[in-house]
């Protein structure tokens, strides 16, 4: 039997990566939650899930470990099978097909995503014969990567924007209101934040001129980190990502004040888990794209010739310095995610008009002045760190003061609604004091009102 | 008559093709992930019906209508202003890799940021438009 054309080193690399990424990423899932209840109960001096241990309610297992509550890790594993174990219900008046779908294509997008991450760098994939069938693997330079692919990035935009079909489906086949409005909402944000997300890739495009992670990150190796030249795009790249995750403070889709649970407020056992699956696995993979394009991917040193470590330099390519970066970029993975959940603990949930009124009249506008800039200097060749660093700061002063010059409407802030009995059309007469009618017909009493307009 | 495995055969043959055949492998892991787990909760879980149970949740009340109304009309517009832009973004992809490896003496990249400048600034003919008409207000 002939070796297949396929079964070369980089393939059997990336079968072996997405292997073993995938079981850590869906670990992961279930540990951030955890995690975020523990931080969130550190936050707010509470003491958070403590008791849960692995014992399963067996009393064999709960003798063996004498009580001893492994400090509630327990927690994501109890939650897991007590999804499995409850009741998949689908409301009667749903989309059946639509309902059982939008969970699966939530979940699917969010696991392809890390797939172009290049985790360990280069690997000098040693010559290799598969003993019985006699095939012979010759010896390459690999990527440990789930796929080395030349459109490299542009995959993770195409895969990561199929997620607000499960979000939109979800919502709609639940015909549920509070699920309507939710889905709405989440699918408007996330396609408002997807144009900044995309101009502020260009801006790392410009300055290093490739579309792959891994030659981002060599580029990075040598120039400094991305963070300290491009600290604008950084930013707004950022604030996209916690965007695109419906993460706090944009987490508009569940806002639970006013909308119960969001999109899936109808949605029950593994269902909801796999919502839930995919937005930490999402978190993940923006986190580590995030790492890769400003972090510097798996280098610790923040600029050439400073703090250099052997076995993390680009031309290490050996299996345990692939082991090494893989540790340092899945730190710095954890690092980020932790920086979210204080995020979500922090900050106060924006409203929605809030959030899309900061994303298309400041951050997109922000960031396509960003890709012009870059655009400029890349063409000028002013591409060292201080040059870079000098623009971003030059065009953040700009913005800033041509914000503070800009004309202000302070005309009745509060409640903005045309028409209302607050501020009335023109031609109308407001009508003021409490008045039982006006408060639950909110139209203006017969005679009052509507003198001259329409 | 086109012979298929010879055809997919060639097409594994091209180093680009071959190179996304990880990517079917995490497809096919990631649906049978999500097919598996929508599958073992629908068989482990028990089946309890019930008129009260079934009905759509509105925070305790019985529920008024249904959900399929009409929505506001902003969401519509918000959707036709990122299709533009999003194109934009599409076109200038290739754009911005290609751009940053231009010989200044030998090629003209002076006309190419021209080019590009003009091609981002329809979308902002847009933007001002859609902002003059009040898109990007929400109140």
């Amino acid at each position: 039997m002939p070796k297949p054309e396929f079964l070369t080193a980089q393939f059997i690399t990336s079968v072996l990566t997405i292997t073993i990424v995938m079981q850590i990423l869906l670990a992961m899932a279930g540990l951030s939650i955890y995690f975020e209840r523990k931080i969130s109960a550190w936050m707010q001096d509470r003491y958070g899930p403590n008791r849960t241990g692995f014992d399963l309610g067996l009393p064999v297992l709960k003798s063996l470990f004498r009580g001893f509550g492994f400090w509630g890790l327990g927690q994501s594993l109890a939650d897991g099978i007590k999804m499995l174990l409850k009741e998949d219900f689908t409301p009667r008046n749903a989309d059946k097909a639509l309902f059982m779908l939008a969970p699966a294509l939530a979940v699917i997008p969010a696991l392809l995503g890390f797939a172009i991450i290049p985790w360990g760098g280069t690997l000098a994939f040693p010559e290799l014969t598969i003993p019985v069938l006699n095939w012979t693997i010759e010896a390459a330079e690999v990527t440990v990567a789930g796929a080395n692919i030349s459109i490299g990035i542009v995959y993770l935009l195409a895969v990561g924007a199929i997620s607000i079909y499960a979000v939109a489906l979800g919502s709609w086949a639940s015909n549920n209101k509070y699920s309507f409005l939710g889905g709405m909402r989440a699918a408007s944000q996330m396609l408002s934040y997807e144009i900044p997300m995309g101009l502020s890739i260009l801006c790392v495009l410009l300055i290093t001129g490739t579309l792959l992670p891994m030659a981002m990150v060599d580029h990075q190796s040598q120039h400094g980190w991305l963070i300290f030249s491009q600290p604008l795009a950084c930013l707004i790249f950022g604030i996209c990502v916690l965007a695109e995750c419906n993460r706090a403070p944009f987490d508009n889709a569940e806002c639970e004040a006013e909308l119960v649970g969001g999109y899936h407020t109808e949605y029950s056992s593994m269902r909801f888990g796999l919502f839930f699956l995919a937005e930490y696995t999402h978190m993940a993979t923006g986190a580590a794209i995030f790492a890769v394009m400003f972090l510097g991917g798996w280098h610790l040193s923040p600029f050439p010739g400073v703090f250099e470590i052997p076995g993390l330099r680009a031309e290490d390519t050996g299996i345990l310095a692939a082991l090494l970066k893989f540790g340092v970029l899945f730190g710095k993975v954890v690092l980020l995610i932790w920086l979210m959940m204080l995020i979500r603990w922090t900050l106060p949930r924006l409203r929605f008009d809030q959030v899309m009124q900061v994303g298309w009249q400041a951050v997109i506008p922000a960031s396509m002045l960003l890709v012009l800039m870059n655009a400029t200097i890349v063409y000028l060749g002013r591409t060292s760190l201080v040059e870079q660093l000098i623009a971003n700061v030059l065009l953040g002063a700009a913005m800033f003061a041509t914000v503070r010059m800009l004309p202000k409407s302070t005309k009745n802030k509060r409640i903005r609604l045309a028409g209302s009995r607050f501020s009335p059309l023109e031609g109308e007469v407001a009508v003021a004091g409490p008045q039982i009618d006006l408060a639950r017909e909110d139209r203006p009493v017969e005679g009052s009102a509507r003198l001259g307009a329409h | 008559m086109i012979n298929a495995s010879a055809l997919f055969g060639s097409l594994l043959a091209n180093v680009e093709v071959s190179s996304y055949l990880p990517i079917l492998l995490l497809l096919t892991i990631a649906i049978g992930f999500a097919v598996t787990n929508l599958l073992a909760s629908q068989l482990l879980g028990p089946k309890r019906k019930g008129n009260v149970k079934q009905s759509t949740y509105e925070s305790g009340m019985n529920p008024v209508g249904t959900a399929r109304k009409r929505f506001n009309v902003r969401f519509y517009l918000i959707a036709m202003v990122f299709l533009v832009f999003d194109i934009e973004i599409i076109f200038l992809y290739p754009w911005a890799v290609t751009f940053p490896s231009l010989d200044h003496e030998v090629s003209n990249s002076g006309i190419w940021l021209g080019r590009i400048v003009f091609f981002i600034l329809t979308t902002v003919v847009a933007y001002v438009y859609g902002y003059r008409k009040g898109v990007f207000k929400f109140d």
